[in-house]
């Protein structure tokens, strides 16, 4: 049976279920907090006496729950809020029931990290996904105190970093341009500030991040091998409130209110570094004169139009901007916005549409008469995606939509000033359509075993105008000259690929709280950076899928494992995986790709593959939470023309990786965090010797990539908070005190071959005379011991 | 470029220390032999040096090869030119009456313990030098004041422009990894016309040689991939590093070889600065 049937087969199985019931069979509703009318996520809803049975509220407060018979007593219960039960008679599941819960006195017992059930992990159908709440990334302790979003989900099993000071994520064996990060549906093409020190994202503005590492919905798609899925943060509809922080090397503030009335709601929320403000204390004119900020400003607007509509536009700028003597200056930008519009058609099916553009560009200029340029670019996504949910039975609920997206990269154009003979350059821009269609199927088939299963299909062109060089032997080479090139118009299709992208999951619950999870996940990525450096660099080349550049195919296969234990205060998981990557692309020796309008002389294309096992123990309540994570795991990339055509590690291969976090509440005023990290070092190639060629010292190398390794990682971070407990009063302020790299440990950011001269490192024969040069390395570690402090407060 | 942010970045803002260490390398099994050839129109320029590779942390003098068998032959007329060794100048040389001549093909041999090591190269016509002026320029960014020296000249071909410039400050050869002057007609060679700028900010006095060389694309790949991997500070945004790719193969044996075979023509001024 070939692998579609067996899909249509199962397709078939999965919705044969008994007769859909023609009347009314779910209770739907939406749930408050009574205080502040903010909606509540993960409520536990529940008949009377049907505990296991239950569900949660989505991300709009939203339920649906099969009705029982009826009248009958349903239970809403949170963490933190007083119990609701009301009694619900036939007529009551003709429309929306709303429910306002009223928040408990703060109690020191429970302290919860987690907007979500308790039972969650082991009931649901999801594998390879954690959710990191707000609070708990808000109380890890931060470099430099700036609580960053990609940084903390690298203390997730699963996700690596390539190195200290970077926010790049490489997830299960995955490069970091195969992660989609989204920010209300909306992706975002370069997530980092300062070189990747920093990830866009002001944690003020964002509701929650929820990281798919592989295994995403059929709802989702476009990249290899994760999604960030981040969600800002909608505004309270009672007042006009604040907060904000004062940290070490930037503040932040952020202000939410009623927009027209209760109905709507507005939260703005802005953030930007002042290290350019200490620059300008400097005695140093050279210094002085520098620029080195960067901010970020993110809005939501969110407007209830009745009971049934829902409609939320939001939007993210942000940007960096590095300058030298007002004369050079690098600057890049992202700017993302979205649209989304959610509809209750009736108790039983809904519908979202979803429109956005995000773009992203740079710009590096050298304000000089004679040797001065202005070098731009830029890139965009425009997509619109709608989506409609049907709960077909009270255990079957189809979803399917469609979803478009257009690319448009536009010339990488080098300008040189008028009086600079240097040629203008300019690349050819180029254009994308993908197209995709998809359909989801989540089934309970008994009480123990519930399955999902989704197909989405994509539909790929790259469209004109624009020209394709034709080479010798088919065979793009930069030892030989293009024989032809044929020229596109404006919209003609140059290249088509198309995938159907299945995604398929299984969960058995061996016990109540305890579960088996198996799934199988196919993406296709129809856009990559051509870059073989570890962190991504501002001016990265985006390339689109093409000719000669083919889309990358990942396959994932996964099983976990899930138990809860001691009434869902602790969790603990294991997850097995092996992916598989085909059409991975990587730079031939010396490529030059940024100017250049055949780029695929300088790729190098071929298969990776990567396998590991994660655990995960984490405890939720009580005054001590966090987790203990471990991950095995291995990636490997096999490309013609690098390490002789043999397997080779990429850098972030790091077979052993451990992450603990632990978060104590001392007292309503006193709190902590430690963190500590350990991994096997990256993944490099040291010389195995040295010659002279050219009258230079130069290190050979062996024709094997990356068989040494840098020495294990290790870090421990704490932090401290204190807050003024008087809950009363309107200003709420806190401090917190972190420590970074605690016990200073010297990780090393790199090692350079270099030749030292009169035995001082920094030694160059520029300096004066040479007395004597010998081979040496030299390390470069980057923090060690670093404090900070932040005041943080709330009006 | 990118370098200048990095390091001007992480040295303004954070903590970056450095320190030396000793790691434990591995060694290769057998040392692989390392050919550098110059074959030009200028007879003081053409040698042959021939040197093996060694362990990363030894500091003694490069291990030279002596014996082995060198001649270069002229593909057009099959004519074998030998090379001997010279223990004065520590390479190969042949007879100074012998020189490349433009439009002919040259083929390097070496033969050293039964291992063949071939090269090919196309000796190319040079562009035109009008003249070579300085002046004194106040400090600019990127640059000192000090008195800056521009070449003007012609490039009239439509291929094969691939140029480097070697600079020689009273008898010093410019030779650090920011010192590699190689350019191609990617910007346009307009600039040669309009005055190509060097970087360095000369003093009054100094003597200048600047030399010109038109080389083949492989050659031209070989000396960016070492520029390449000379930069290469081993960090997360350097590449993996990987030796630069040799215009020499090995057509007998199972060595590897390093190195390069350059063959152009050589353009070369001296001046003094003076003031004027």
């Amino acid at each position: 049976m070939s692998f579609h049937r067996l899909l249509l087969f199962l397709l078939l199985f999965l919705i044969a279920s008994p007769a859909f019931p023609q009347e009314k069979l779910v209770l739907r509703g939406q749930v408050m907090d009574a205080g502040n009318l903010q909606v509540l996520v993960g409520v536990n809803v529940y008949w009377e006496g049907k505990e296991q049975q239950g569900t949660a509220t989505d991300l709009d407060g939203y339920f649906y729950i099969p009705a029982t018979t009826l009248p009958a007593k349903i239970i809403l219960s949170y963490l933190g809020y007083e119990k609701s039960i009301r009694i619900i008679q036939v007529r009551d599941l003709e429309k929306v029931q709303r429910f306002y819960l009223k928040a408990e006195d703060f109690s020191l017992e429970e302290v919860l990290i987690q907007e979500k059930r308790g039972d969650e992990q082991v009931k649901n159908l999801e594998l390879g996904k954690s959710t990191l709440s707000m609070e708990t990334l808000q109380s890890l302790p931060a470099l430099f105190g700036e609580v960053d979003l990609l940084r903390s989900l690298q203390l997730l099993p699963g996700v690596k970093s390539a190195g200290e000071g970077t926010t790049g994520l490489f997830v299960r064996g995955g490069s970091a341009d195969q992660n989609l990060v989204q920010v209300d549906g909306a992706p975002v093409y370069n997530a980092s500030h300062f070189f990747g020190i920093f990830s866009v994202f002001n944690p003020d503005g964002i509701k929650k991040v929820d990281l798919y590492k592989g295994n995403m919905p059929a709802s989702f798609g476009g990249r290899a091998s994760s999604l960030i899925d981040v969600t800002l943060r909608e505004g309270e509809k009672d007042r006009i409130q604040g907060e904000g922080g004062i940290g070490t090397i930037s503040s932040r503030l952020t202000l939410q209110g009623p927009l027209l009335g209760k109905n709507s709601s507005f939260l703005i929320s802005g953030r930007r570094t002042y290290a350019d403000l200490f620059l300008k204390l400097s005695s140093n004119p050279d210094l002085k004169n520098n620029q080195l900020n960067f901010y970020d400003l993110n809005g939501k607007a969110a407007f209830s139009l009745n009971e049934k509509d829902k409609l939320s536009v939001s939007s993210y700028q942000g940007s960096d901007i590095l300058g030298l003597s007002g004369q050079f200056g690098l600057g890049w930008k992202n700017w993302v916005s979205a649209v989304n519009w959610n509809r209750v058609n009736s108790d039983s099916s809904f519908f979202d549409l979803q429109a956005y553009h995000s773009r992203y560009s740079y710009q590096v200029k050298f304000d000089n008469d004679e040797n001065g340029f202005d070098w731009t670019n830029s890139l965009s996504e425009s997509g619109i995606k709608a989506s409609w949910t049907r709960v077909l039975a009270p255990s079957t609920t189809l979803v399917w939509g469609a979803h478009g997206q257009l690319y448009h990269f536009a010339p990488s154009d080098l300008k040189p000033s008028p009086n600079n003979p240097i040629n203008r350059r300019q690349t050819q821009g180029v254009q994308g359509v993908l197209g995709n269609a998809f359909v989801g199927l989540t089934r309970e088939f008994t009480e123990k075993l519930s399955g999902e299963l989704g197909l989405r299909q994509g539909v790929y062109a790259q469209l004109g105008a624009g020209k394709v060089y034709q080479y010798p032997g088919n065979d793009p080479n930069p030892d030989q000259e293009p024989s032809d090139s044929v020229f596109y118009n404006s919209a003609d299709v140059m290249q088509r690929y198309q995938g159907l992208e299945p995604r398929i999951a299984f969960r058995y619950l061996l016990r109540p709280e305890f579960s088996l999870k198996l799934a199988y996940n196919r993406n296709f990525q129809y856009v990559q950076i051509a870059s073989n450096s570890s962190a991504g660099l501002p001016i990265d080349r985006w390339v689109l899928a093409g000719q000669y550049i083919r889309p990358i195919k990942s396959d994932q296969i996964s099983l976990g494992v899930f138990h809860n234990f001691d009434q869902n205060r602790w969790e603990l998981s294991v997850e097995g995986y092996y992916k598989d990557l085909d059409q991975v692309i990587d730079l031939r020796n010396g490529a030059r790709i940024l100017l250049s309008d055949q780029v695929e002389t300088e790729l190098l294309s071929g298969r990776g593959w990567a396998y590991g096992a994660e655990f995960l123990l984490r405890k939720n309540k009580g005054k001590t939470t966090g987790w203990l994570a471990y991950t095995w795991s291995r990636a490997w990339r096999q490309i013609d023309g690098i390490s002789k055509d043999r397997p080779y590690n990429p850098r972030f291969d790091r077979p052993h990786d451990v992450s603990l976090v632990l978060n104590h509440q001392f007292s309503p005023a006193w709190s902590s965090s430690l963190t500590f990290v350990y991994s096997t070092g990256q993944a490099v190639s040291f010389p195995v010797g040295s010659y002279l060629v050219d009258n230079q010292p130069v290190p050979l190398y062996s024709d094997y990539r990356n068989e040494n390794r840098f020495p294990d990682y290790h870090r421990l971070d704490a932090s401290v908070t204190w807050k003024n407990p008087d809950q009363g009063r309107k200003w709420k302020g806190s401090w917190n005190f972190g420590v970074y790299n605690l016990y200073g440990r010297k990780n090393p950011f790199s090692y350079d071959f270099r030749t030292v001269y009169n035995n001082q490192i920094n030694y160059s024969p520029s300096d004066g005379k040479i007395v004597s040069a010998r081979p040496g390395v030299v390390m470069t570690y980057l923090f060690t011991f670093l404090p900070s402090i932040t005041y943080n407060f709330q009006f | 470029m990118k370098k200048i942010w990095i390091f001007l970045l992480l040295s303004l803002l954070f903590s970056s220390c450095q320190e030396e260490v000793v790691l434990d390398l591995d060694q290769k099994d057998s040392r692989v032999p390392v050919i550098e050839a110059h074959w030009t129109d200028q007879s003081v320029y053409n040698e042959v040096k021939i040197s093996l590779s060694k362990n990363y942390y030894d500091s003694l003098d490069q291990e030279l090869i002596r014996d082995a068998d060198v001649f270069i032959k002229e593909q057009s007329t099959g004519r074998k030119i030998a090379f001997r060794y010279l223990e004065a100048t520590r390479s190969y040389r042949t007879n100074p009456t012998e020189r490349a001549r433009v439009g002919e093909t040259y083929q390097l041999n070496v033969t050293w313990k039964g291992q063949v090591f071939q090269s090919e190269g196309l000796m190319l016509e040079p562009p035109i030098v009008d003249s070579v002026v300085w002046n004194y320029e106040e400090k600019r960014l990127f640059r000192d004041e000090g008195y800056f020296v521009k070449v003007y000249g012609k490039i009239p071909f439509t291929e094969n422009n691939y140029y480097r410039i070697r600079v020689i400050e009273n008898d010093t050869l410019y030779n650090q990894p920011e010192d590699y002057l190689l350019f191609d007609d990617t910007f346009g060679l307009q600039v040669f016309e309009k005055g190509l700028e060097l970087g360095y900010a000369f003093q009054e006095n100094d003597r200048i040689r600047l030399e010109l060389y038109r080389i083949n694309k492989d050659v031209f790949d070989y000396l960016s991939q070492l520029v390449n991997l000379l930069f290469n500070d081993g960090g997360l945004f350097s590449p993996p590093p990987q030796n630069p790719k040799s215009n020499i193969k090995v057509v007998k044996g199972n060595s590897q070889v390093l190195g390069f075979f350059v063959v152009s023509p050589v353009l070369s001024r001296t001046l003094v600065i003076s003031s004027k």
